[in-house]
């Protein structure tokens, strides 16, 4: 069975429980004491992972570290349906990694004011939530001509990819930095159209959506 | 030379760090009520705590308590309250983490309080819809000791008893021994005649903003200290959105500027309580 | 800052509120919830749940009620009311918990309001004569009067010349203090409006809209011509913005709640008043012998409802009855009730029937809720028998909403004196129709239904009172406790006796009044000038309800169960009496 060194308040390994839930996929969760016991940085964890950094996937053996990596790799080996991250389109693919190199940009910038706000770390705070705006002015940019163009998710698929799921945790838990998504309101019902996939699941500091209304979801299920 | 001007808050002891999270001789910087501080503790385990401005010579008094360091930076108005069961020697104590909300200190106090979110913000965890009532419960100010008391508080969880599988109410109990502390008692799963503790002692670092330090006093043989803090943190990890959310951040102690039912009893008694003190740090005083 | 408190501005696009969302405006300091209803009307409430602050930005919109995160306090469409509290759940909701809302003008794609704006929301005479056609909004960390002046700066090319370079762009203050923008390339020309909000002291959003909708296959290039444009604006506007000292932010006044929702408040209304004006904007054939009436206020709003609430209707002919309201939650722009034309009708369902007509102004109580519906069963089970699917189909409407389960038996004579079919229609398998049954076939047919009691479950019953009685007896057999069962009544049918005299004292107002035979306690206090509300005046609708401090009641009404009635501590003023000689009342 996988194994998923997971810690619940990581945006991080978060996007992974995510995304084996919507794919039903089994998996053994290891809790990590990543705060306050630092457990990700102990002798034995470094031994899993050299970068002392959480998520990090055992499958039967097979260990992967780094988020989006995982992501792929769960897709490549799980998705039936082949739409979430579909290797016979270049142009899809292309925009795909664009956006997770992206989702990286988010995690430096929004995952550190909140690891600062909430856990204490030692960043520069105002950078920290500059750089966020600046990369959500771009992200709220993208979404609304999506919109207009009829697309719901970032890369212009009529489905959602791993893209989606990459970017998702620490856009929606960037309020716990300071960094209010009041002036993105693309990001907002992007982020509400996240939460109504099927098999969507919570994680602390995030609130589930209500009920889609009923001709999307006749467009989820179509 | 203080920013706070509150004596009554100046006045009371604080837990500013985790002993279990400090090593001997390295200095640690926190900030309580807008000022900078360091803090200590040396191989034998005596704390030490100054304020970063004036420096290690005047130190403030300082205690070790619970598993925290506590400080004070005014002229300390009694001890720190008691919490008997921390010192029964077959429990389990721990800091479960120390967690910056952007809040003021008695909103988190009152969100402690409160049981009828627990189907909404925990759900399946501490509450489940459609069991939302809270019903009847008892709430007064012990005169004696200075603090608010509720019992006979009773709330419906799913999967409340491992043996059955089934949800089932669970017993509170809440106590409010400071302003900005909050001490609960729950049935323990694995004695019923027992209750495990979690207390919240909350340092403010401003008006709006506080550092929740966490601390658990359980009978649980089950788990191991890990699940029980991860447990701990995931519960608080879902009340923080909520708080950081409330407007205006600071608790309004006017009895017109929220609406309040019967639930609400023991937020009641804690605001009527706050403005008997004279508290004005991090709430909205009531126009005289 | 009160000046621009009197404005209308644009806050939202119209493209901003797909349903089923929240949007997160804010103007002049105050922040708003915005959503959409799935009938389309546009709330924008004060971003602030009543009960504990929270923003119900993040709240969330089922389409008909909006839901806080904290507590699952449900606010309805239109109205602002709170209609549900689950915290206690067998109690209807003071209707007067009320979000602030603020008016909401939805056109030129663009939502509209303000703090307390000055009449209409402005009329512009450019837009008239085209389609607008509303641009990205760009939110700006500027103060408006900043952003505005740097807008006459802006320039832009024709919609129809969009890739080429040369156009001349000529401003000018436009209506609303708008900026109006012409830009004249050879022989074409657009107009272009921009609207500068003002979020904050120090934040602005620049809403533009072009008077002419531009050719389809042009759409896109002209949104990302002006968003690309509009941005570098915002950059320049930014810059300079910074090396200018912040301005303190706007302090939006926070108001207090009435006085009576300090404290959980007690019901206070009074007498059996008739405040609202309602019109008949359709009367139809609900069912055979049925007429739904569907009434809608003269002025502004109708106030909030609860599923189980009546309302008492003034008749032309003077008489006054008691109405379930029929409707789903959310659907806040009109009532609807059910009118069966009763063959013995003293006169009121004849009247509805025969004389009021579409068109007609009636007046009406606010809604009153003595048949609270509480949602936090395992199961609920409804019973209607005939019309007493009045008050059922708005309870059944709102469990399904909130895919609560339940189900609805709906003993009828036949298919066609079913009410409201189109409504049934609505609430798919819930519905479980039985036709045709005599009372000892009825009786059989709820021995099934009633069978598998668990704690927990609920029971709602309304109909007529021979099977009401059958409906309760059944229920008590099969083990289902007092307070899991719950009815109303049309009307009592208890022969009164009125034969006693006794004295009642006043706690609270310390008076003591005699009630002689012939007389009701009602009527006793009324004389005296205690104004006590009512509505039935048979000991029905528990209007009247009233606590009992000591003394033994003499109970005639049908409101109260069993186990209230043993209890003596409350009593229906309009019929029941005393047993002992004396009776205190907590009034």
């Amino acid at each position: 069975m996988i194994k998923l060194y997971d810690y619940e308040l990581s945006g991080n390994c978060y996007k992974l429980r995510l995304f084996m839930n919507i794919l039903d996929v089994e998996y053994e969760p290891v809790a990590i004491d990543f705060y306050p016991g630092k457990e990700h940085k102990s002798e034995w964890f470094l031994k899993i992972n050299p970068l002392g950094q959480l998520p990090v996937l055992n499958d039967d053996g097979f260990v992967l570290r780094d988020a989006q990596a995982i992501l792929v790799y769960l897709a490549s080996k799980f998705d039936r349906s082949g739409k979430w991250y579909p290797t016979d389109q270049p142009e899809l693919l292309g925009a795909i990694n664009q956006w997770m190199a992206f989702s990286d940009g988010i995690t430096s910038t929004s995952s550190a004011a909140r690891l600062h706000d909430g856990l204490f770390y030692d960043f520069d705070i105002e950078a920290c939530r500059a750089g966020a705006h600046r990369l959500f002015r771009i992200l709220d940019e993208h979404l609304w001509f999506e919109e207009k163009q009829g697309n719901s998710w970032l890369c212009s698929a009529d489905h959602p990819t791993i893209a989606d799921i990459a970017c998702f945790p620490y856009v929606i838990l960037s309020e716990e930095g300071g960094i209010s998504r009041q002036d993105y309101p693309a990001i907002r019902r992007w982020t509400d159209r996240v939460k109504r996939i099927p098999g969507f699941m919570v994680m602390s500091g995030v609130f589930p959506a209500g009920p889609a209304f009923k001709q999307q979801n006749q467009e989820m299920s179509a | 030379m203080t920013v706070c001007t509150d004596k009554t808050v100046l006045d009371q002891w604080y837990a500013i760090g985790a002993v279990a999270e400090m090593e001997a001789g390295v200095e640690s910087h926190t900030i309580l009520l807008e000022e900078a501080l360091c803090y200590a503790i040396d191989g034998l385990g005596i704390p030490r705590a100054w304020r970063q401005s004036v420096g290690e010579q005047n130190p403030l008094p300082v205690q070790c308590a619970y598993g925290y360091v506590w400080t004070c930076l005014g002229e300390p108005s009694g001890d720190i309250f008691t919490i008997p069961e921390f010192f029964e020697t077959d429990r389990r104590n721990m800091n479960a983490a120390s967690i910056g909300v952007n809040v003021s200190a008695p909103r988190a106090i009152e969100n402690f309080l409160d049981m009828g979110h627990f189907p909404y913000v925990h759900t399946d965890i501490l509450g489940v819809e459609p069991h939302t009532e809270v019903k009847e419960y008892d709430v007064e100010i012990s005169e004696k000791n200075d603090e608010i008391l509720a019992t006979r508080c009773r709330f419906f969880q799913p999967m409340a008893s491992t043996a059955s599988g089934g949800g089932a109410d669970v017993e509170y109990v809440y106590r409010v021994p400071h302003p900005f502390c909050s001490v609960l008692y729950k049935s323990s799963p694995m004695d019923e005649s027992r209750m495990d503790v979690i207390a919240v002692f909350l340092q403010p670092v401003d008006q709006e903003h506080i550092r929740a330090h966490m601390m658990l006093s359980v009978l649980d043989e089950a788990n191991d200290d890990k699940t029980i803090r991860m447990f701990q943190q995931t519960i608080f990890g879902q009340d923080k959105p909520i708080l950081e959310n409330q407007f205006p951040k600071r608790l309004p102690l006017d009895p017109r500027a929220e609406t309040p039912i019967r639930a609400d009893k023991s937020a009641i008694t804690y605001r009527r309580w706050l403005s008997r003190k004279g508290i004005s740090y991090g709430v909205i005083p009531a126009a005289a | 800052m009160e000046t621009l408190q009197r404005n209308w501005y644009p806050i939202a696009s119209s493209s901003d509120l797909p349903f089923r969302h929240t949007f997160h405006g804010q103007l002049l300091g105050r922040e708003f919830a915005v959503w959409r209803a799935d009938d389309g009307y546009v709330n924008v409430w004060e971003n602030r749940c009543l009960h504990r602050g929270v923003r119900l930005s993040i709240g969330i919109n089922d389409g008909a009620e909006l839901k806080c995160q904290y507590h699952g306090w449900r606010y309805a469409n239109r109205t602002a009311g709170c209609t549900y509290i689950p915290a206690h759940p067998a109690d209807a909701p003071a209707r007067t918990i009320c979000n602030r809302t603020y008016p909401a003008v939805e056109q030129y794609g663009l939502i509209w309001s303000g703090e307390s704006p000055d009449g209409e929301p402005p009329q512009i005479a450019e837009f008239d004569s085209g389609v607008p056609f509303a641009l990205r909004p760009i939110p700006v960390n500027a103060p408006a009067d900043l952003v505005a002046s740097k807008l006459g700066e802006y320039t832009f090319q024709p919609s129809a010349r969009i890739d080429g370079d040369g156009a001349t762009v000529q401003s000018e203050i436009g209506p609303a203090g708008c900026i109006s923008l012409m830009s004249a390339e050879d022989d074409v020309a657009s107009r272009v409006l921009f609207f500068v909000q003002p979020v904050d002291s120090n934040r602005s959003v620049i809403r533009g809209v072009l008077c002419e909708c531009p050719e389809p296959p042009d759409e896109h290039a002209v949104l990302m011509h002006h968003n690309q444009r509009v941005s570098a604006l915002r950059d320049l506007i930014e810059a300079e913005a910074v090396k200018l000292p912040t301005p303190e932010p706007m302090q939006p006044v926070i108001h207090r709640v009435s006085e009576e929702l300090a404290s959980m408040p007690q019901q206070t209304l009074s007498g059996r008043t008739a405040p609202l004006r309602v019109q008949v904007s359709r009367k139809w054939d609900a069912a055979d012998g049925i007429a739904g009436i569907e009434l809608t206020a003269v002025n502004g709003q109708l106030p909030t409802f609860q599923p189980g609430a009546h309302i008492d209707v003034h008749m032309p002919n003077g008489l006054v009855r008691q109405y379930s309201l029929t409707n789903g939650p959310g659907e806040t722009q009109s009532y609807t009730i059910g009118v069966k034309l009763e063959p013995d009708s003293r006169g009121g369902s004849q009247c509805m029937h025969e004389d009021v007509r579409q068109g007609d102004v009636l007046a009406i109580s606010e809604p009153r809720n003595n048949f609270p519906l509480r949602r936090d069963a395992i199961e609920t089970l409804f019973v209607a028998g005939g019309i007493g699917i009045t008050p059922l189909l708005s309870m059944a409407r709102a469990l399904g909403h909130s895919n609560l389960p339940h189900e609805l038996h709906y003993f009828a004579q036949s298919g066609q004196h079913m009410a409201f079919p189109d409504v049934l229609a609505s609430l798919d398998e819930a519905l479980v129709p039985h036709l045709g049954l005599d009372p000892q076939a009825t009786g059989k047919q709820l021995d099934k239904l009633l069978g598998g009691y668990e704690p927990a479950m609920h029971l709602y019953v309304c109909g007529p009172g021979p099977m009401l009685e059958a409906t309760r007896r059944i229920a008590a057999e099969h083990g289902w406790p007092d307070e899991s069962v719950h009815f109303e009544y049309f009307k009592n049918t208890n022969e009164i006796d009125d034969s006693s005299s006794f004295e009642i004292d006043l706690a609270r107002s310390v008076m003591t009044l005699q009630v002689p035979a012939g007389k009701t306690i009602l009527e006793v206090l009324r004389d005296s000038g205690v104004d006590v509300p009512s509505s039935c005046e048979q000991g029905a609708c528990g209007t009247c309800m009233t606590t009992v401090l000591e003394g033994e009641p003499d109970h005639q009404d049908v409101y109260l169960n069993e186990s209230e009635k043993s209890s003596g501590d409350c009593i229906m003023t309009c019929v029941s009496r005393a047993k002992s000689d004396r009776l205190v009342l907590d009034i």
